[in-house]
């Protein structure tokens, strides 16, 4: 055998096993959801086709059309919460300050990303009882009744978002850590000169610096909050109500607990859809106001 | 540094990959499951929903069975799931992977699931063996029969069932100087009782869930979220095991009530007694925390079966600390049970050793192995005595049984075979309907009759 | 060039940050050394002065913690060295081999990396029904395995290593195999841990799958018995809860220190290009 054709062979032989794995294991089932989308099944009866049906009956489906509206004002409200916690943290880590405490700081933000958001919820959803949770206790002492954190539609999501934002804000900080020890010393020095200091020099001089890495971690927690499920599963189950239903969780009770594996597929590809979507737009975006060195 | 380095590296990255070999093939059987007992023999598969220390609780009753029947290996399986609705859920999913038991544990939230997708009839057998399951009939109340018959047919007996009942704190009825009140009390005596209790504890807990939650306050005010109808059929059964009763071949039910005027009642109660500070908003999924509040005095009163009992004095009450008292009368005084009893599955290839698994564990025998403890009420009547609650049980304890015979129209929770999709539409309008206004009653009724009623089509299409 | 003042604040809100996210790790740890009987009582106990045990021998008896630990190290482990060794030989052919359609095959990979699990469940659990491996672990290992995001990864890194070495190797006759296995593998070494911790981290963590997948509790992963345990229990001590939360952090803490900075360069990599 020649170098050549053992080269060849080699090449094959490394890239079977994730060729062949992405391709069985995500690729055909995408394939899979587009036609099981078109059908009606339990797995206990045989398929039966339905054309677009799945499609035009979640338009119709109060319980989709509100974890949607839900999971809308998830993601907006918990990227926007993780970002601005994130760069606030990251600029105050960045600042001039002993060696040890910064790592420090930037060990203990990095965290909570290291724990199961399964184990996180169970914890939470003690502090965050009514009755018994420590929140509520310390409340109390500064005169607050308790407020039904998870009992009530409107506190809910309130809490879904602070238990997802708890745990992953660490990640985007991680990113603009990154971003921000890369803006050169002399950016700063030369801005100085200039009077720009305080929210001004953040303002005209750092966020236009990290804006590429903002963009990307705006993209990745987007991505990510799009499809929370494991929070408030846990947390609320969905309620109360249906106030705290995200579409990943429709998509998890229409096949595993309804077996309606078809409708699943239908709103999995929405989602999909919708995911693609978003990141198209915000690199669209991108391109007129992140500045690139 | 630099030539070593790699050298070493390469020796890590070898004797890493050896290990990682021999790692994988050692652990073969527990990457496949093979190593689960029973998993690919030839044994009679009973599931259960519960913790493998209750399926090794269990395995008692199994080798009384293997002493009476050596030619049926049995192999009990267990399973966890948060609640009824999600162990149905993972048996639908068996079913679906192929991985499906033969018989199966269950109860009346999935009676008609079962019976309509996946349960034997047990009719045939039942009168076949007429006379060795005779004993059995004669010792349980024929409202726990009725709940598991479908449309003529029986598929399930009966072996524990829980009535809810009311619980109350004597602890918290001490310390406000209240009484514990009588058998005949009705709503407004429950009213007063919860706005005695000052302060220092939660007076209602209850969770939303078909059991325990919004339906007892149905059925005692003369109504129910859905239609009640019964059945024809079963006339054999009940003049074989029942002669003189009058009994149908099961509910049905097949349309929402939801917008009835005494539905509204009832949850607008409910929403007062929440508005007022005198319950908690319905907690959603199960009560592991109930027990604990329960036990430690911070609940005066919520609504349980006879299953709490085990579970309270596990958690330190004694049984002077609390009674167990009928659901209040309002327009009625009917009772929700529900009950639970093993299902043969339509696809088992064992349907006769299912049969023997059924009827002995139906035996007073294997149910006293399986009771020894009030972590439930058993089925026969004969079996409720002193000895089951002595040291534990509270004062009260005959109530549990007592609750079917002195309100015979009790019924079942309403669950259709559609069990999930109408649980889920109740937990999640019942929830909104009380934690808003007094005019968020009457929306959410209505959209949970819109709910019920995608359900109830969607399944005729 | 920072003032005294701002200094201060800017401390203070530091700090106030640091107890936020610490605390209710900490407020887990001490209330598992509660006794069971005291769990549900306020105050809170911040210190653990008397600490009690119990609940971690409960959480043994109850739930068979040793079992859950094995399956969530076994599906953790298999997971991690099958995408290291994966990724790496993927990694390796797209950085450093040439050949018709590369790109559009490298192309095909990145984008999967756009879909999420959730997406694809109900036809990979119908794969899974037809290879036989329903309620196995090895329905959890074999779709995690290829790993779109571990060969990019790869890739990056294998481009980042001197061409020359492999250059020189060939011309001493070294075959593609020897180039790879003696010369750039162990180079790649840091590389492949990066995927590794990563794969973990996620794995470790990983609820949605084993809730779908695994039906039989001795397939439990340990989030998944937590969850139950959690549901189930009618102790009603949170104590013992707690305590299965705390020990389930234990081997995620070990990766944070000691292979936080993988963790960290593996989750900013998707970041830098």
């Amino acid at each position: 055998m020649t170098t050549d054709s053992r080269g060849t062979l080699l090449r094959w032989i490394f890239l079977a096993p994730t060729m062949l794995g992405v391709g069985l294991f995500v690729l055909v089932p995408i394939v899979g959801s587009l036609v099981l989308a078109f059908f009606r099944w339990d797995i206990i009866t045989s398929p039966r086709f339905v054309g677009l049906q799945n499609f035009t009956d979640l338009a119709a489906d109060s319980t989709v059309a509100v974890s949607f509206l839900n999971t809308a004002v998830f993601v907006v409200v918990a990227v926007a919460a993780q970002l601005a916690i994130a760069m606030l943290l990251a600029v105050l880590v960045q600042s001039r300050m002993p060696a040890w405490l910064r790592v420090f700081f930037r060990s203990t933000f990095f965290f909570p990303l290291v724990l199961s958001a399964a184990s996180v919820s169970i914890l939470m959803k003690y502090l965050f009882n009514e009755s018994y949770g420590v929140i509520n206790w310390a409340l109390s002492l500064v005169g607050i009744p308790a407020v039904p954190w998870l009992t009530s539609p409107q506190w809910a999501m309130v809490v879904v978002i602070a238990v997802y934002v708890w745990q992953n804000f660490g990640f985007s900080f991680l990113l603009f850590i990154g971003g921000l020890a890369a803006v050169p010393q002399e950016v700063y020095e030369a801005g100085a000169i200039d009077g720009a200091t305080g929210w001004r020099r953040f303002r005209h001089l750092t966020l236009p610096l990290v804006s590429p890495t903002v963009l990307v971690a705006s993209v990745m927690a987007i991505i990510s909050a799009l499809q929370v499920f494991d929070q408030p599963y846990v947390l609320t189950r969905g309620g109360p109500g249906d106030s705290t239903r995200t579409v990943v969780m429709v998509i998890y009770e229409s096949a595993f607990r309804e077996l309606e594996f078809g409708r699943a597929s239908a709103i999995g590809l929405v989602l999909m859809v919708l995911i693609m979507l978003v990141t198209a737009a915000q690199f669209r975006l991108a391109r007129r106001f992140v500045f690139y060195q | 540094m630099a030539t070593r380095s790699p050298l070493t590296r390469r020796a890590l990255l070898g004797a890493a990959g050896l290990a990682g070999v021999a790692g994988t093939a050692a652990a073969w059987p527990r990457l496949t499951g093979a190593d689960i007992p029973g998993r690919g023999d030839d044994a009679l598969t009973v599931l259960i929903l519960g913790t493998a220390q209750d399926a090794a609780g269990r395995q008692q009753i199994a080798d009384a069975f293997t002493e009476e029947h050596p030619d049926i290996p049995v192999r009990i399986q267990s399973v966890q799931a948060t609640d009824w609705g999600d162990f149905f859920a993972k048996i639908l999913t068996m079913v679906a992977s192929g991985t499906q038991p033969d018989v199966v544990y269950t109860a009346t939230e999935g009676a008609q699931l079962f019976a309509e997708r996946l349960a034997l009839p047990l009719d045939d057998y039942l009168l076949r063996d007429a006379d060795a399951v005779r004993d059995y009939f004669e010792d349980v109340h024929p409202s726990l029969i009725e709940a598991f018959m479908y449309k003529g047919s029986l598929y399930q007996l009966p072996l524990d069932f829980n009535a809810a009942n009311m619980y109350l704190n004597l602890d918290v009825l001490e310390r406000n100087g209240l009484e514990m009140p009588g058998e005949d009390w009705n709503r407004d005596d429950f009213t007063e009782l919860l706005r005695g209790m000052q302060g220092d504890a939660t007076p209602y807990y209850w969770t939303n869930r078909l059991f325990g939650g919004i339906v007892p306050w149905l059925y005692v005010n003369d109504t129910s979220f859905l239609t009640e109808e019964r059945a024809q059929g079963g006339e054999q059964l009940w003049s074989t095991f029942y002669p003189g009763e009058e009994r149908s071949g099961g509910y049905l039910w097949t349309g929402s009530n939801a917008t009835h005027e005494r539905v509204h009642e009832s949850v607008e109660y409910l929403r007062t007694l929440v508005q007022d500070g005198l319950a908690v908003r319905p907690e959603e999924g199960g009560g592991n925390t109930l027990v604990g509040l329960f036990a430690s005095g911070r609940i005066g009163s919520t609504p349980a079966g006879g299953y709490w009992v085990q579970g309270l004095a596990e958690g330190g009450m004694t049984a002077e600390q609390y009674d167990v008292q009928f659901f209040p009368r309002w327009r009625t005084q009917r009772h929700q049970f529900g009950a639970a009893g093993y299902a043969v599955m339509k696809t088992t290839e064992k349907a006769d050793q299912a049969w023997e698994w059924i009827k002995f564990t139906a035996s007073k025998q294997a149910m006293q192995l399986a009771f020894p403890t009030p972590s439930t009420t058993p089925t026969r009547r004969s079996m409720v005595t002193d000895s089951l609650y002595t040291g534990v049980g509270p004062e009260h304890w005959s109530r549990f049984y007592d609750t079917l015979d002195r309100f015979p129209t009790s019924g079942p929770i309403p669950a259709p075979p559609q069990q999930a999709a109408v649980e889920t539409a109740l937990i999640r309008n019942i929830s909104t309907a009380l934690s808003g206004g007094a005019g968020g009653v009457a929306r959410a009724l209505a959209a949970l009759d819109r709910d019920l009623r995608a359900v109830f089509t969607e399944e005729d299409a | 060039m920072t003032r005294k003042l701002p200094s201060l604040a800017r401390y203070a809100a530091l700090a106030v940050a640091a107890v936020l996210t610490l605390g209710p790790v900490w407020w887990t740890f001490t209330t598992s050394l509660r006794p069971a009987a005291e769990s549900f009582s306020l105050p809170p106990s911040f210190f653990p002065l008397s600490p009690d045990f119990s609940s971690y021998a409960a959480v043994f008896e109850q739930i068979g913690v040793p079992l859950l630990v094995l399956n969530s190290a076994l599906v953790t482990g298999v997971i991690a060295v099958g995408q290291m060794i994966t990724a790496a030989m993927a990694g390796y052919v797209f950085a450093r081999m040439e050949f018709r359609g590369k790109n559009a095959l490298f192309a095909i990979v990145l984008s999967t990396m756009m879909v999420p699990a959730q997406v694809t469940i109900v036809p990979v659990f119908m794969l899974i029904r037809g290879m036989g491996l329903s309620d196995t672990l090895l329905a959890l290992i074999l779709p995690a395995i290829p790993t779109a995001f571990g060969t990019f990864l790869m890739r990056q890194y294998f481009l980042g290593l001197p061409l020359e070495l492999g250059e020189a190797a060939a011309i001493d006759g070294a075959s593609p195999w020897r180039t790879f296995s003696s010369i750039y593998a162990p180079l790649a070494l840091p590389g492949m841990a990066i995927v590794g911790v990563l794969a973990f981290n996620f794995h470790w963590n990983e609820f949605f799958r084993p809730l779908i997948f695994m039906i039989s509790e001795q397939n439990y992963t340990l989030p998944l018995g937590l969850v139950t345990l959690q549901g189930n229990l009618g102790t009603g001590s949170i104590s013992v809860v707690l305590a299965g939360v705390v020990l389930s952090m234990v081997p995620a803490v070990v990766v944070f220190l000691f292979g936080q900075r993988y963790l960290r360069e593996g989750l900013t990599a998707g970041a830098s290009k």
